[in-house]
């Protein structure tokens, strides 16, 4: 027992060192803000300290919030609400640095891959500040903060766009990417400010970005279906996860050319890295410069191999294999390099059950190589929605406003009105026994009933037509026995139709009923369907496209359909509360 | 290399007959099939071999949660989280190595190895552009040579193994894990006496715009916003390298399918469908419903961007088998 007070003071010894490191230690490493001395000696979890820190922002996917939770303690904080099906997180700042970049402690944002939308939130307000809307048609799959901190790069995966957001303004600069009608998907800017790297499943393909002026300069050919894809600290390489080759392709940034080849798992996904200050101690966001940073190691997601491996970045191959517990989608490390977090798609098995949706989970490991417990898991946690990416910042960038020195100034400066994502509504959603009626559309009583089956991966029929007024009743129906290539019997799939109705189709699939969702087709145009539970590698590839045809329009396309409308999300009450980017010309 | 190779497809194997009901699978014919208006003979798997199927798949998954036997991919037994640990590093060599014992059955030395194939693949990587193709090559047959010129079936089995086997099966005998739930049944795809009745053009169709693109079921759903022409024609090629191959009887077998596939005459293939008049025909006729096909698209015709191993129809090296 005494052994354990002891442990303790020996935490909130380092903590206290930790906060003065915050302030006093400028440009030298701290050596105890890298290794926590209390998880090494106890790691059952009883020691675990209310104050983290670190904080982890990740966002919850499927149940459109952002989650914050602690860093060692693995304990949630709280939730914010965002909008639909949330998916990348990054801080404001500058994206120096690691994945999590150089968070400057004033927002962080998020993408709303169901709305359309990137959600800004007040760091040190914890609410929601802005809803940018951005245009349509593009379907934004993700978000990568820029160098000076002034824009955000967005990947359309359902219009083969790019786009450039200025963050003040909310104004974009659209580009194409074509042809590709399912794609681009992730990207990465590098940390010096010159390109963009942007993944492409249907082309097999990393394509290359100038960021100023934002135009499109090369594609690289990659492995089959690249998903993440990821730059070093020092701008030199960038990491791809070939989904379905089990390679990670390594392209050379000055050449642009691939460097090497490295397999490393079945089904990897994405990679986080770590990284390190000009000292070789773990890099601290406002403490140290953030020019000159190198990173060791890279770790990557494999899903179907249910592990994350580690790369050298010296030898670049693969010099460990780490677990997980299961299908590690994401991945995401502690901002002080100790702890690498899988974000696991399935826990088969392990919770108790909630319900009819299982929940996802994440899995902390150990990354510290001189750590008796190195490789192994120190947490494991359930976590709601279905979490796209989490990022890390240190706790002290957060300040302690709790007693009064919000009032004494410095928290808000004029009138900050509060804000409910007021575009999720305006469906009625029930369940119904499971159902086997052929796929496609009929008309019964005048309401167009929409028969969608999912399977490991897609939907049936891949494209649904109605009409602009049409009630619809969409029937969705997992007929998934286990996954697909991958086997968990616990699989759930989704299906939301993006944009304007995305809340209104933002479906559960478990399986064993049918899901059914009630509202009126009221705007026109071509809105992607896609899934929104991770349910397998090919996860992202479940797609199908909802047509709503305005008579005195004609059929919708890309580039017929009521797209203006389309941007103006309800909920909208002043001007600077939410913006609604202007609609480019070209589209 | 080559024996851990072999070990690998026997566990394959295994799984793989777990699914399968045997040659009597493929007894019952259906009236449902027609091509061109005829009826036509449609086998396929019966109510009962489909379910079967689906519930040995299921139970797999089931078993590889409760720690009994592995899975096809070197996925560890479920552990309690306990003691979990590497199971392969550089940094533990020697006494330390591994504190985690893996019944998977794979590694180079024997079962217990601590090693997963993986961590053997890793270390033993193929050089070039075939680096990419390792996942599916470790376990899948080969083709030296095509039965669809300027189509290439080692590429479109890789799409094959990711796309298509959840409905029409590992082995293309209509009885993925989901074919259960589909009503008609996927088709058998290696069965002869039906598929040589359908010519390259009507497989590119069906695959390209769906079952509803050539009259068939609304079950089977179009891919070509997922995969470009070139890829499925390298599917159509894996798919004819399949015709009557019957389920193996050993590793070799399995690894050395026996097409009969005989090209029928004046049919397209990747080679020369750009000069076929019906082949535009038909592209016009399912681009025409597709999603992202905006007046003015840029992808009409499929595209072709190099990528994914991916080469254009008059890169592909491999011989029409004679």
């Amino acid at each position: 027992m005494q052994g354990k007070y002891k442990l303790l003071m020996v935490s909130a010894l380092s903590m206290s060192c930790l906060m003065s490191g915050a302030v006093n230690a400028a440009g030298k490493s701290d050596k105890s803000l890298a290794i926590p001395g209390w998880q090494v000696a106890v790691p059952d979890g009883r020691d675990t300290p209310t104050i983290d820190p670190m904080i982890l922002y990740s966002s919850g996917g499927v149940d459109g919030k952002m989650a914050i939770i602690g860093i060692p303690s693995f304990k949630t904080y709280r939730h914010i609400d965002c909008g639909v099906d949330t998916h990348e997180i990054s801080f404001g700042g500058s994206n120096k640095g690691n994945k999590n970049g150089t968070p400057d402690g004033k927002y962080v944002y998020l993408n709303d891959k169901g709305a359309n939308t990137v959600c800004e939130f007040d760091l040190q307000t914890g609410y929601l500040a802005r809803v940018i809307a951005l245009p349509f048609p593009f379907g934004v799959h993700h978000i990568a903060m820029s160098t000076d901190g002034k824009s955000l790069f967005g990947t359309g995966e359902y219009s083969g766009k790019m786009l450039k957001l200025d963050i003040k303004s909310g104004k974009t600069e659209v580009i194409d990417w074509g042809p590709a009608p399912s794609a681009p998907d992730y990207l990465d800017a590098t940390r010096n400010g010159k390109y963009v790297f942007a993944g492409n499943y249907y082309h097999s393909t990393v394509g290359v970005f100038t960021t100023s002026p934002f135009k499109m300069i090369k594609e690289i050919p990659v492995g089959k279906n690249p998903h993440g894809t990821d730059v070093n600290p020092e701008s030199t390489l960038v990491a791809v996860s070939d989904k379905l080759s089990a390679t990670m392709t390594i392209i050379d940034v000055d050449k642009l050319a691939v460097k090497k080849v490295i397999p490393t798992c079945a089904g990897p996904l994405h990679s986080v890295m770590d990284v390190y200050n000009k000292d070789g101690g773990s890099y601290r966001a406002g403490i140290d410069s953030p020019d000159g940073l190198t990173s060791k190691y890279l770790y990557e997601s494999c899903f179907v191999a249910d592990a994350n491996v580690k790369v050298s970045y010296a030898k670049l191959e693969v010099v460990d294999e780490i677990p997980t517990h299961y299908r590690t989608g994401h991945i995401s490390i502690s901002p002080d390099n100790s702890y690498v977090m899988s974000l696991n798609k399935f826990s088969t098995g392990l919770f108790s059950p909630t319900g009819i949706v299982f929940p996802v989970n994440f899995e902390m490991w150990d990354a510290r190589e001189k750590s008796p417990t190195y490789g192994k898991t120190l947490r494991i946690m359930p976590v709601d929605g279905e979490p796209h990416n989490a990022k890390g910042l240190m706790a002290y960038l957060i300040k302690d406003w709790t007693k009064g020195q919000a009032e004494q100034g410095g928290l808000i400066t004029g009138r900050t009105d509060l804000l409910d994502p007021q575009h999720r509504a305006l469906s009625r959603r029930y369940f119904i026994p499971k159902e086997n009626t052929p796929p496609g559309v009929k008309t019964v009583d005048g309401v167009k009933e929409v028969h969608m089956k999912a399977f490991s991966y897609g939907y049936i029929p891949r494209q649904v037509r109605v009409n602009k007024g049409d009630k619809v009743r969409l029937f969705g129906t997992n007929i998934d026995k286990a996954a697909g290539i991958t086997k968990n019997p616990d699989v759930t799939m989704g299906l939301t139709i993006y944009g304007p109705y995305g809340q209104r189709s933002n479906m559960d699939l478990p399986r064993g009923v049918t899901t059914v969702h009630e509202f009126t087709a009221d705007i026109a145009g071509e809105y992607e369907i896609f899934c929104t539970h991770f349910c397998g590698p090919l996860h992202l590839e479940m797609r199908a496209a909802f047509f709503v045809d305005d008579p005195k329009k004609g059929p919708s396309n890309l580039a017929v359909g009521d797209y203006a409308e389309a941007q103006q999300l309800p909920g909208l009450l002043e001007e600077g509360q939410l913006t609604v980017a202007e609609r480019v010309k070209g589209l | 290399m080559k024996n851990a190779k072999l070990k690998i497809g026997l566990i394959a194997m295994t799984s793989l007959g777990l699914m399968l009901g045997g040659a009597s699978a493929f007894a019952a014919g259906e009236k449902r099939c027609t091509a061109g208006g005829q009826k036509v003979e449609c086998p396929t798997i019966t109510e009962a071999e489909a379910e079967a199927a689906s519930a040995a798949f299921l139970k797999e998954g089931h078993d590889m949660e409760e720690g009994k036997g592995g899975s096809t991919y070197g996925i560890a037994p479920f552990d309690y989280l306990t003691g979990v640990g590497k199971r392969g590093s550089e940094a533990a060599k020697g006494a330390k190595a591994g504190t985690y014992k893996t019944d998977s059955g794979y590694g180079s030395k024997s079962k217990g190895s601590l090693k997963t194939e993986l961590w053997d693949r890793v270390k033993n990587p193929t050089a070039g552009a075939g680096v990419y193709d390792q996942w599916t090559n470790n376990w899948s047959p080969k083709f030296g040579t095509t039965l669809v010129a300027g189509a290439d079936a080692n590429q479109g089995k890789t799409y094959y193994y990711s796309y298509c086997i959840a409905c029409h099966g590992w082995l293309m005998h209509g009885d993925g894990p989901s074919a259960s739930e589909l009503n008609p049944r996927p088709r058998t795809l290696t069965r002869g006496n039906y598929m040589q009745k359908k010519t390259n053009l009507e497989l590119f169709t069906v695959i390209k715009g769906g079952g509803e693109a050539v009259s068939l079921s609304s079950s089977m759903p179009s891919w070509g916003n997922l995969l470009q022409d070139q890829d499925i024609w390298n599917i159509v090629a894996f798919i004819r390298a399949m015709q009557d191959v019957a389920p193996p009887k050993s590793v070799t077998e399995y690894l050395n399918p026996k097409s009969t596939f005989k090209p029928i005459k004046g049919d397209v293939d990747a080679l020369n469908a750009s000069k076929s008049a019906d082949f535009k025909e038909i592209q016009e006729l399912i681009e025409s419903d597709m999603a992202g096909r905006a007046p003015g698209s840029d992808l009409t015709g499929g595209g072709f961007v190099e990528g994914g191993n991916r080469a254009t129809a008059t890169a592909v090296k491999l011989k029409v088998a004679k």
